[in-house]
């Protein structure tokens, strides 16, 4: 509770910050539109020359695809700041201010910057649920409400703990960006429909870095094509993941000597 | 003695030399790695993505390329692709902001010039670094490279040219930092545009109508499909005297506006002293 008020503040005095250059704010914000336009302009060019994608209609592309945006903007938004850890807070010897204060250094992490290029992402992701949604007439339901609220937010949880476990290699390599790269930039098979790649790949997008959770599954559910128990393990993973991702960060906390000066 | 003598230093030298093997390896930086080893993941997810999307096409053609046509293109532009990203607008733009182009435009040597030249550097460098990405697309993603020597040599004469392209249409472009300070947003729309237009996603044939006539008017598709179309046998080798003769037009005119606005530009610009 203490935190929730605290994150207020933090947010209230960056907001004051981004509000100082407010052009630069909405740029920001939209930047990441235009990328992801060109993605979504390819998508829409192939699927209008074929019917399916291994019986997935563009409407159900845009439902992954959708889905796996919004939970990518939660961790954009929330936890940016884990890509830049080492260079920005380890190296620079800022991260030892927050050790000494009485918050958790996490959580102080966290809250300094939230990172406003991630409500673009925020919108094109929400935009394309709601318009696939729409497209492919899925009932509007509290059960699916509920789940896809539930299945975003085990999403973005995912994106952050597998973030947070690679960022946690800055306490003994300072350079922690590329490792957090190699393991992020897999989500980037999590945009299309699992079975269109080779079995080993979607086991790897299921049990190792569970990005399947994020778009494939949820979306399975909501077609009604899946209706085993992995379609409703996601809050589980997600759980799972952030326990082991803070342990981890309270070894390497536990490991860190600092940079000296 | 002096026998042994000889072939102990011998053995030092060339131990020496085998030595920076491996150290101009670590002087890749990781970044370098990271980039090959996403760039091997973007390989593999085209791959398997364009081998669905045929299949789903009952093995047909698909904008008049066959399944090979269309792998030997997406994985050719996928190593490529990286060589296409400029944000040259924002260095211009904190040029201008910190004055270091004072620093630039004061050197005896033309600054455009200088810029290009080590443009062309660049792109070799990069396709030095890059060519055994082409090995594990062969391996791996099914990639078929030409055997006929003149193909390659076609290639990479409308690579050069595109590569020139590019350049001087990034330098018109980033003159733009002369009338705004925006410039970090305006290179990551020009960023986005690029990508698509240029081919890095798809190859351009499959475009409908409406969007090759975009793609045709814009210089993107010079720089990457153009090259890449020749490699992969989209574009017949015997079409290469006139797909250079565009990139020649192209080339001349982007040239030529190039030096015009930064030039024109270049009047309102007063860096202080400090």
């Amino acid at each position: 509770m203490r935190y929730l008020k605290l994150y207020g503040y933090f947010l209230t005095q960056r907001f004051k910050i981004l509000m100082e250059y407010r052009v630069n704010f909405i740029i920001g914000a939209a930047s990441t539109i235009v990328l992801q336009a060109a993605g979504l302009l390819t998508i829409w060019v192939v699927m209008s020359q074929i019917p399916s994608l291994n019986g997935w209609t563009l409407n159900e592309l845009l439902l992954i695809y959708g889905l796996l945006t919004l939970a990518k903007s939660i961790n954009h938004m929330f936890a940016d700041n884990l890509w830049t850890f080492g260079w920005d807070y380890v190296r620079s010897g800022m991260f030892d201010r927050f050790l000494v204060r009485p918050i958790d250094p996490l959580f102080h992490l966290l809250a300094d910057r939230f990172c406003h290029d991630g409500i673009g992402n925020f919108l094109v992701g929400a935009a394309l649920l709601v318009t696939a949604w729409v497209g492919l007439a899925i009932p509007v339901t509290l059960l699916n409400l509920a789940y896809v609220v539930v299945a975003v937010l085990s999403g973005g949880l995912i994106f952050i703990a597998l973030n947070l476990i690679t960022a946690v290699s800055a306490f003994w390599i300072l350079n922690s960006i590329a490792v957090t790269s190699v393991i992020f930039n897999t989500h980037e098979f999590a945009k299309y429909p699992l079975a269109i790649y080779p079995q080993a790949v979607g086991v790897l997008l299921t049990w190792l870095v569970p990005y399947g959770f994020a778009s494939f599954y949820p979306a399975s559910f909501l077609l009604g094509r899946d209706s085993s128990l992995i379609v409703w393990l996601a809050p589980v993973v997600a759980a799972v993941l952030m326990l082991l991702a803070y342990r981890f960060w309270r070894f390497g906390l536990r490991h860190y000597a600092g940079t000296g000066s | 003695m002096s026998v042994l003598n000889t072939l102990r230093r011998r053995a030092g030298v060339y131990g020496a030399i085998a030595a920076m093997v491996p150290k101009g390896f670590l002087a890749y930086s990781l970044w370098v790695w990271v980039e090959l080893f996403t760039q091997v993941l973007s390989m593999a997810i085209m791959s398997f993505f364009w081998r669905a999307v045929y299949a789903g096409a009952g093995g047909g053609l698909i904008g008049g390329l066959t399944l090979q046509q269309t792998l030997n293109y997406v994985l050719l532009a996928q190593v490529l692709a990286p060589m296409v990203e400029s944000r040259f607008i924002f260095h211009m733009g904190w040029m201008l902001r910190e004055g270091q182009i004072a620093v630039d435009l004061a050197r005896p040597v033309d600054m455009q010039a200088r810029y290009g030249a080590e443009n062309l550097a660049e792109l070799l460098t990069d396709l030095t670094i890059k060519a055994p990405l082409l090995l594990v697309a062969w391996l791996l993603f099914g990639l078929q490279l030409p055997s006929n020597p003149l193909t390659w040599g076609a290639f990479f004469v409308a690579l050069l040219l595109g590569r020139v392209v590019f350049f001087c249409f990034n330098w018109m472009f980033a003159s733009l930092a002369f009338y705004t300070t925006e410039t970090w947003g305006l290179s990551v729309l020009y960023e986005g545009v690029a990508k698509f237009f240029s081919g890095a996603l798809l190859p351009l044939a499959i475009l409908p109508g409406w969007l090759q006539t975009v793609a045709d008017v814009l210089p993107f598709a010079q720089m990457l499909y153009v090259p890449v179309a020749l490699l992969s046998g989209i574009t017949p080798l015997s079409e290469a005297p006139r797909v250079w003769l565009i990139q020649l037009a192209w080339l001349v005119g982007t040239a030529v506006v190039s030096r015009y606005a930064f030039n024109f530009g270049l009047r309102k610009v007063t860096v202080q002293g400090g």
